[in-house]
């Protein structure tokens, strides 16, 4: 039987201070960089597809590599000034992303913005044939829709896991569990703004995933914690967190060893288009772990230390405690659990 | 539940599943390279791929009220109405698997698989085509009304000083348009002055010396030249904005001659190097509307080119005869969308229920297309593109080939991780993960879901999170054998204990997917669709398969004391 981390003692929770200093400065880097872009990019902290700026987006496929300055010049010159022009995955691909014109037609241009280039580049660049290879637009008004949709998919996905959690652990557990999912779109956010990576309807898709994959993660740990508190041990929430963390450890292993394995190749393999998506989903295995022990269960602990429960002085804060309460509180869950 | 039927319940799904997955024929309707369209029989695996994989076209379209404010509940009615009349265009395109359907309440979503042509597909929806045939002016109507028209826009502070610019250099010009007209052999070219000499001789001399006088200074005079035929006016094209900004004022509207619209042309003329477009004073009451056309359709003729026909109903060329044969002599314009088609032909005679719509220099696909817009019938409300992607079918196939390597390359590495590390009960997961492919791709299949690119990396994500289940059962039941328990029981103990984290975890992803699906559009609709039909073949191969399997085993070798994990 070969076994990786089994039967482990580790004290994680005690680390906690350094998680969290780590984790926080983490986050503020993040933060600081979101307002040098934001500072840089005309209020723009975040890098939004057109989806959500509105606006259009020509990626042109050439069959030699030209030269940036030649792309550049071309889009100048075919009146796009303003345009951004980046290349996508390899050389012999642009992406040249239009912000909207004032006035309503802007989503009317996506295809003609892309025929306008294409017919400047082979004026100026003869004999390098580029193709339309896709082109989109989005009104403002579509833009700001579908922001609105992706800020609703977040906040009730929140609030769907958090009726969820509540049904099935008590409140304390599902508080701690939503936190660290909050703590997952932070460092999220940050890990966006240190990569500059753009965000699109897929990353947030991407964003929610990572969510529910970093929940699973801590549900496990959770469920473990709340089998271990029932076979009423004289242990603290403390050692309960800790033995229930090793417990599940060699699982965690094996679990994020086989999820990393599919983003990996979605990240070298999937291509560009999707790219964004993979690495968010691949920063999403490292934030969910690390979320599950040190934000959940340091905030668990947290929450019980300052809303202990009520069944009397004696027992406060331990594990016959926690597992009485339980019973109490939520005798349907327990039944149903099985 | 007995072992026999254990066994016959997965052996059914499986055939479910190849059912679904069977590759058949299916007829296409494609446009070939000639943009004609013909029947293409193509055999493949049933499972419906996104634009984003297949290529094509993706249009969203709204109200246009960027011209006037239309209420809510009004827009709502007229996009009912415009879905009708969009869908019969897009089939009578005739691109097949095409989607039309209404998003919401004020939006109307258009997607053309494989269409190469997004400016067509955006034409085709977007014209309002509604087709009416108005009567000229030929009484010298607007050169009266240019006095007031001036002072109009004199009064709304509308000319500005690029308009005062025209002004200036508008009197050079204006003679030598003049000379160049009158040079012009058509016998219907007339030149300003003559015109306006014409109906001042016929209704007031005074009127049209004002007219006169004003041409020279007024904002809005200034910029009209005298046309080659009554009615007909020529404006420099870089003065049509102006008199667009004037027109769009409702008192110039106001100000115009009473029952009577000023319409701009389709062509451009050049005159001495300098770009001309036609404007038409025509009569505000249409003699006829396209409601009355039975049939439209394109058509070459050698003498004006590329051409639509039609064909008016029986009480349309009723009507259509009545009035033409009331206005022989006089010039009808043809307009589409508030632009006068080509120019005017005068009416020789009462014309019946057979016309035709002259393309200018356009060709056959152009005229296919008006065709078509005109049988479906004028859009109720002018729509707009609120959204478009397209995507060419070489970056899709690309994503296709892409994801399918992605998809190979994880499995093999969640394979083997799950091999090296559980060993025989690794195989077994295997041969769950194996099943697990087959039945999402089924489900798929089955509901019919789109298969997006986001989709495929949410299947390539979700084989990935598939084994989690196996995994935590196996580590279960690893406990099991630590305390010391038989092979058969620990099996058991270690399936029961797992259960409330697996369902508690999948129960979790479920509901996050099902947000994304409600909120998602097109790609992450498919990515949503891909993770919940993941997850619950995963419930099914882990719980269910992975446990049969198991039994079958401990059927075998009875007895044994050792399992491999």
């Amino acid at each position: 039987m070969l076994r990786i981390l089994h039967d482990t003692k580790f004290d994680f929770i005690s680390h906690w201070k350094s998680a969290a200093i780590g984790t926080i400065a983490f986050i503020v880097l993040g933060f600081i960089l979101l307002g040098v872009h934001a500072a840089r990019h005309n209020g723009q902290a975040l890098n939004q597809s057109v989806e959500f700026t509105g606006g259009t987006v020509v990626q042109l496929t050439f069959e030699n590599p030209p030269s940036a300055d030649a792309v550049r010049n071309a889009v100048d010159q075919a009146g796009f000034s303003g345009a951004e022009v980046t290349t996508f995955g390899d050389s012999r691909n642009y992406l040249i992303k239009v912000q909207p014109q004032e006035g309503v037609k802007a989503a009317a241009n996506a295809d003609s913005v892309g025929a306008h280039i294409v017919q400047v580049m082979t004026q100026r660049i003869p004999g390098n044939q580029a193709t339309v290879a896709r082109a989109e637009s989005v009104g403002p008004r579509v833009g700001s829709e579908l922001k609105t949709r992706a800020m609703m998919a977040i906040l009730l996905s929140f609030a769907v896991t958090l009726i969820y959690l509540a049904f099935r652990f008590e409140w304390r557990f599902g508080v701690a569990a939503v936190i660290a999912s909050a703590h997952d779109i932070l460092t999220t956010l940050a890990f966006l703004a240190m990569m500059r990576l753009e965000i699109s309807l897929t990353v947030v898709a991407a964003i929610l995933t990572v969510i529910g994959y970093s929940l699973n993660d801590t549900i496990i740990i959770f469920d473990r914690v709340r089998e271990n508190l029932k076979k009423q041990r004289k242990e603290s929430l403390y050692e309960v967190l800790n033995r229930s963390i090793n417990e599940t450890l060699p699982r965690s292993v094996l679990t994020h060893a086989t999820v990393f394995a599919a983003t990996l190749a979605l990240l070298i393999f999937a291509g560009e288009v999707i790219r964004p998506f993979s690495w968010v989903m691949a920063f999403g295995v490292f934030t969910g772990t690390f979320s599950s022990i040190y934000v959940a269960g340091a905030i668990l602990l947290w929450i019980e230390h300052k809303w202990p429960r009520a069944t009397g002085a004696e027992t406060k804060g331990t594990a016959k405690a926690l597992a009485e309460g339980r019973r109490r509180e939520q005798p349907a869950a327990t039944a149903g659990s099985r | 539940m007995p072992l026999k039927w254990r066994v016959l319940t997965i052996i059914g799904l499986c055939l479910v599943s190849v059912f679904f997955l069977f590759p058949r024929n299916v007829k296409q309707r494609v446009r070939g390279a000639d943009g004609a369209l013909h029947d293409e029989t193509v055999r493949h695996v049933p499972l419906r791929r996104g634009l984003d994989l297949e290529g094509g076209t993706y249009l969203a379209l709204e109200v246009d009220d960027s011209k006037q404010a239309i209420p809510a509940d009004k827009k709502k009615d007229a996009i009912d109405r415009a879905l009708k009349t969009v869908r019969t265009r897009i089939e009578g395109y005739g691109v097949s698997e095409s989607v039309v359907q209404k998003q919401g309440d004020d939006r109307i979503v258009v997607q053309i698989p494989g269409e190469k042509d997004p400016e067509r597909a955006r034409q085709l929806v977007e014209q309002q085509a509604f087709l009416q045939f108005n009567i000229t002016d030929k009484t010298g109507a607007l050169e009266r009304a240019l006095p007031k028209l001036d002072q109009v826009v004199k009064q709304r502070g509308l000319a500005t000083a690029t308009a005062a610019d025209t002004s200036t250099k508008a009197g050079a010009p204006n003679k030598a348009l003049q000379g160049l007209l009158t040079s012009g052999d058509t016998a219907k070219k007339v030149a300003l002055g003559k015109t306006a000499k014409d109906s001042a001789a016929k209704k007031d001399s005074a009127a049209a010396a004002d007219s006169l006088k004003l041409q020279a200074g007024g904002a809005f005079s200034s910029l009209l030249q005298q046309g080659g035929m009554p009615g007909e006016y020529y404006v420099a094209t870089t003065d049509v904005p102006t008199l667009d900004k004037f027109l769009a004022d409702s008192a110039v509207r106001a100000a115009l001659p009473p029952g009577k619209d000023m319409v701009p042309g389709t062509d451009s003329t050049s005159l001495q190097n300098k770009w001309y477009k036609a404007y038409y004073l025509v009569d505000h009451n249409p003699i006829i509307t396209g409601d009355y056309l039975s049939n439209a359709r394109p058509n070459q003729s050698p003498t004006d080119g590329t051409i639509v026909e039609f064909s008016l109903s029986n009480e349309g060329g009723r009507r259509f005869r009545n009035e033409t044969g009331k206005h022989i002599g006089d010039y009808m314009a043809i307009i589409l969308d508030g632009r006068v088609m080509g120019r005017p032909p005068v009416i020789q005679g009462a014309i019946g229920t057979h016309g035709q719509i002259t393309m200018g220099g356009k060709g056959l696909a152009d005229a296919q297309d008006l065709a078509l817009v005109l049988n479906a019938g004028a859009l109720p409300v002018q729509l707009r593109v609120a959204e478009t992607h397209s995507i060419g079918p070489s970056l899709g196939e690309d994503s296709i080939n892409k994801g399918l390597r992605a998809t190979i390359i994880s499995v093999a590495l969640v394979v083997v991780i799950m091999l090296v590390y559980y060993r025989f009960s690794g195989l077994l997961a295997v041969g769950g993960l194996a099943l697990y492919v087959l039945y999402t791709l089924a489900a798929l299949a089955g509901f019919d879901a789109v298969l997006t690119l986001p989709g495929i990396a949410g299947f390539v994500l979700s084989i990935g999170m598939a084994v989690d289940a196996n995994v935590l059962i196996f580590e279960r039941i690893r406990e099991e054998l630590g305390r010391g328990k038989t092979v058969r029981t620990a099996i058991d103990e270690g399936f029961r204990h797992a259960m409330p984290a697996i369902v508690d975890s999948n129960v979790s992803t479920i509901l996050t997917a099902a947000v994304l699906y409600q909120y998602g559009t097109g790609p992450v609709k498919g990515f949503a669709v891909t993770l919940i039909a993941g997850i619950f073949a995963s419930l099914i191969t882990s719980i269910f398969v992975v446990r049969t399997f198991y039994l079958l085993w401990l059927n075998r070798s009875r007895g044994a004391q050792t399992l491999s994990i």
